[in-house]
């Protein structure tokens, strides 16, 4: 056993001895990799462990008292929902408590306000259904309908469905957080009532403590309970339709409709995101990555391999492909009206709609980020940039031409500039940046690269959110502060006193480059005092 | 191996090296196929990571477990056999897997029973009596070998010489007998000519199932010879696992195609709904029931032919030559439910999890054997969401499910009427 037997003992009575093991067996099967996301590359390998013990509450009462235990016993621990967000969110330290939250899965909905009450084990694709099913509907983050919506609203949490209803930090209501001592915070209207309909509640608005761009994977406490703002939807049922792998949803068009457009350039793709954001139209509108297509396309990892082979530098360079999602909230006079608005802005722009599948593109119930390891077998997004369009689109071109240092390991792209689009109805624009390698290959130039894109990002002034817990915080806090580190760690010491709860994040990535051999030549900065691990 | 030499042969745990390295945690294999999540209730299909819980009994852990047992990080325990074995092999993680990401999690789980077998440490000691019983009284349950044509009705006389044999297998043989003596009847009233196996006996899918692949190749070879023998050109179950055992896993183990078994298997719902469509058989006779049909897992996800493959994985981890995968596309789906369809008075519902989401009985490969709280367990589950659809009565195609559900509604003390489907084709057959 890996942790003390008295410790075991006082966990074991907490939750009875079936949700409780510390079988070798068990914990391996908790293991982060070496498959998923971000697996199978020098953070996993050098910063993972097995946990030593697996347990797993039902109550947030349950999960006070397991942290209060940790504290008096000096275990460390991590929260952990499904295990999705590869090894940031497993075990970095020996015998570490993993804490499972998958039977926290109670679900409430009111229709009339419109959110939901979850549980850290409920799952996006939960989520959606029960909304759809009443007239609603919520954003699937990029990280799939498998993850936690708990998890993935304080962590990422935007797809091209943020186009409309922006990022998901306003969508928290009343939330339930158990800090890392135990102490038991509610957020929100739950500050002064039972009802969790209201985010905003007394005190500082500790929701960005939460997530911050992108969260701090763990280390701040476990969130147990969450109201999430759910949205209005229309009427209409996105049927669902065939067999596996051909599923999907066939959509009514007269009230959903997702459109591709080939534009005649970058510039036309990003002034017909303007001019629907000025015109107020559309649920959802995103650049298509090229190879999107060929995934969608492709019956299996060799067909795909097959349709890529056929790319080249230009036919990346001359792709411009508008997906536009329009989404009849009102009535079908509303697709009439928006569907013309739309058709004249492209019209103008000198853009072509192209055939469509009246089915599901994915967004609504199946974002299909499991997909993304079909072609290489690793994947990981490297960047995000949540700014302007202005600042998105450089940012996905300069990082396509720091890649070229890196293929390989990295796969043969030729020179794609990523993913950008439009958020907050243009108020905001995004970029994301996904690399994909073969994990059976030496992959130290991905890990480099990873590093290399904070590097650019400082030099040539990119917004990125991958700050916190995703990259050196001594390389990054310094730029984007001057402080920002000393202030994230101060908040790490008031919280989280004894560093118990998921160390050694956040200063995670600066003790994996001090531990990588094949790291060190890249490390051109001052060097943090990482706090000894419980 | 990760990369070079590889082919689909589940006696070598080194060949799911890659796929047992490249689950990415999305939980595919336990999730209901998110464009049919149905929401917060009977939203998995994985009975093992539904009932334990833990990671470490999803497909995801095995995975991880399996690769370590594979590089020798793991030493067999009474955990280990539980996970290994406290598992239905349904197929639902192989199907959810291959929605995406085409990794044959479905073989590794053979796979690393085979390998447990080999190294002494498996299967499980109730499964090593059934073998014992398979091996002298050539049925699972170790009843005597001459009664196991008792079922056959008097006023039944199958053919000595035909085109049609049918298997009828141990559980219709000796304890669930209406199926077989409901099969033969449907079989007489479409005028259909058949024989009976002049010998027959257990086709081996505990065994397989379990690991035990000497033992399963020796019955499937001698099975297999015994068939040709009579000259046979359709091979007739109404066993859902039977039928898998004889249309994939025997040309699995043999290392042959389906097709070159050298007589087509059926199963009795593709027969009979091929005789209703070409107007042979017709269900007239009302049968007034609001029902609901259960996918047996060996009849629909994982009935798919099989065709051996080998060759190299390389760049990116593609295969060649050409795999064509069995991602559970072409199961048997629709002949059950279109025959039930075409019984006046049926009133067919639909439950949630359906198809290639069903929600395993809990009985089949080992499990009922080794781990009968577990089964039963899935049965109940299973029956939740029966309840939920209001319906009088399940309907199934396979003996394993039948039994395992009726003893699942006779302990929850339910009115719930559970059927075989062949029973209900025979009330609607007029006489």
């Amino acid at each position: 056993m890996a942790i003390s037997k008295e410790a075991y003992k006082g966990l074991e009575a907490i939750v009875g001895a079936e949700y409780i093991s510390a079988d070798p067996v068990v914990c391996e099967g908790y293991r982060a990799g070496p498959g998923g996301y971000e697996c199978g590359l020098g953070y996993e390998r050098v910063m993972t462990k097995i946990p030593g013990c697996v347990i797993m509450p039902r109550t947030t009462e349950e999960v006070q008292k397991i942290v209060r235990l940790c504290n008096r016993y000096k275990v460390p621990f991590v929260p952990y929902s499904t295990g999705w967000y590869g090894p940031r969110s497993h075990c970095h330290v020996a015998d570490e408590l993993l804490i499972d939250l998958k039977r926290m899965n109670d679900f409430e909905i009111d229709e009339n306000h419109l959110y939901a009450v979850v549980g850290p084990g409920v799952i996006y694709s939960q989520l959606q259904e029960e909304a759809m099913r009443r007239g609603m509907y919520i954003v699937i983050g990029g990280g799939g309908s498998q993850v936690s919506a708990i998890a993935n609203m304080i962590g990422d949490g935007w797809s091209p469905l943020s186009y409309r209803v922006g990022l998901p930090h306003r969508r928290i209501l009343g939330t339930e957080l158990v800090l890392p001592d135990g102490e038991l915070v509610l957020m929100g209207s739950l500050a002064t009532q039972d009802d969790p309909f209201w985010g905003e509640g007394l005190g500082p608005d500790l929701r960005g403590l939460l997530r911050g761009f992108t969260g701090l994977r763990g280390c701040l406490g476990i969130v147990t309970k969450m109201a999430i703002k759910l949205l209005p939807f229309q009427p209409e049922r996105l049927e669902p339709t065939g067999i596996s792998p051909d599923t999907t949803l066939q959509l009514p068009t007269s009230r959903v409709k997702w459109i591709n457009f080939t534009m005649p350039s970058k510039d036309a793709m990003r002034q017909a995101m303007f001019e629907m954001a000025k015109a107020e139209i559309g649920g959802g509108v995103t650049k298509v990555p090229i190879f999107w297509r060929a995934i969608a396309k492709a019956r299996s990892k060799e067909e795909y391999w097959e349709l890529w082979s056929q790319e080249n530098e230009e036919t990346i360079s001359s792709f411009h492909l508008l997906r536009v999602l329009l989404i009849a909230f009102t009535s079908e006079e509303q697709m009439e009206y928006e569907e013309q608005v739309l058709m004249d802005i492209i019209k103008e722009l000198g853009g072509e709609a192209r055939r469509t599948r009246p089915s599901d593109e994915s967004w609504f119930k199946n974002a299909d980020s499991a997909g993304m390891w079909l072609m290489c077998g690793g994947y990981v997004s490297v960047d995000y940039v949540i700014e302007t369009i202005e600042h998105a689109i450089p940012h996905g071109e300069n990082y396509a031409k720091l890649k070229r240092n890196f293929t390989p390991p990295l796969m043969p792209d030729y020179g794609d500039p990523g993913w950008f689009q439009s958020f907050e109805l243009g108020h905001q624009g995004y970029s994301e940046f996904l690399v994909y390698w073969d994990p059976d290959e030496n992959t130290d130039g991905v890990d480099h690269f990873y590093l290399e894109t904070s590097k650019e990002n400082i030099r040539k002034r990119f917004y990125t959110s991958l700050l916190g817990p995703h990259q050196p915080l001594y390389l990054t806090g310094p730029a984007y502060g001057p402080n920002y580190h000393k202030w994230l760690l101060k908040v790490k010491d008031e919280f989280d006193p004894k560093f118990i709860c998921h160390p050694p994040v956040p200063l995670a990535h600066d003790e994996f480059v001090e531990r990588a051999e094949w790291m060190k030549p890249m490390k051109d900065w001052e060097s943090p005092e990482i706090k000894p691990s419980p | 191996m990760l990369k070079g030499k590889v082919s689909l042969d589940v006696t070598q745990l080194d060949n799911f090296e890659y796929d047992m390295s490249k689950c990415i945690k999305c939980k595919g294999c336990t999730w209901v196929d998110h464009i049919y999540m149905p929401g917060v209730t009977f939203s998995t299909r994985c009975p093992s990571a539904t009932r334990y819980l833990f990671d470490s009994y999803g497909a995801y852990g095995k995975m991880r477990i399996g690769l370590a047992m594979l590089e020798g990080r793991l030493d067999y325990s009474d955990e280990l056999l539980k996970i290994l074995y406290a598992c239905t092999l349904c197929g639902a993680c192989d199907v959810g897997c291959k929605r995406n990401l085409d990794l044959e999690i479905e073989l590794t789980l053979e796979a690393l029973r085979i390998k447990a077998v080999k190294d002494g440490k498996g299967p499980m000691p109730q499964h090593k009596k059934v073998a014992q019983n398979i091996s002298t009284k050539h049925n699972r349950f170790g009843s005597p070998h001459q009664n196991r044509n008792k079922w056959l009705p008097d006023n039944i006389k199958p053919a000595a010489k035909a085109e049609v044999l049918y298997f009828v297998g141990c559980s219709a043989s000796y304890t669930s007998p209406e199926i077989a003596q409901a099969t033969v009847k449907i079989l007489n009233a479409s005028g259909t000519p058949f024989m009976l196996m002049p010998d027959e006996w257990c086709c081996g899918n505990v065994l397989y199932s379990v690991g035990m692949i000497d033992e399963a190749r020796e019955l499937a070879r001698r099975n297999i010879e015994a068939v040709k023998k009579t000259g046979a050109k359709t091979l007739l179950l109404s066993c859902a696992e039977g039928y898998r055992m004889w249309k994939v896993d025997y040309p699995k183990l043999l290392n042959i195609s389906t097709e070159d078994l050298g007589f087509k298997v059926v199963h009795l719902v593709e027969f009979v709904d091929e005789l209703i469509k070409k107007g042979a058989l017709k269900l007239t006779k009302p049968v007034n029931l609001r029902l609901t049909y259960h996918d047996s897992c060996s009849l629909s996800r994982l009935s798919e032919p099989w065709v051996p493959w080998q060759g190299e994985r390389g760049e990116w981890g593609m295969v060649s030559p050409t795999l064509e995968r069995r991602r559970g596309t072409n199961g048997v789906y629709q002949p059950p439910r279109d025959i039930l369809k075409a019984i006046p008075g049926v009133e067919l519902v639909e439950m949630i999890r359906m198809r290639e989401n069903a929600f395993c009985c809990g009985a089949g490969r080992g499990t009922k054997e080794a781990f009968p709280d577990f089964a039963l367990w899935a049965a109940k589950h299973r029956l939740e969401e029966v309840k939920a659809v209001g319906v009088e009565a399940i309907v199934a195609t396979c003996p394993w499910c039948k039994e395992n559900f009726a003893q699942a509604v006779s302990q929850n003390g339910d009115k719930l009427k559970v059927f075989d489907i062949s029973e209900l084709i025979l009330a609607a057959i007029s006489g």
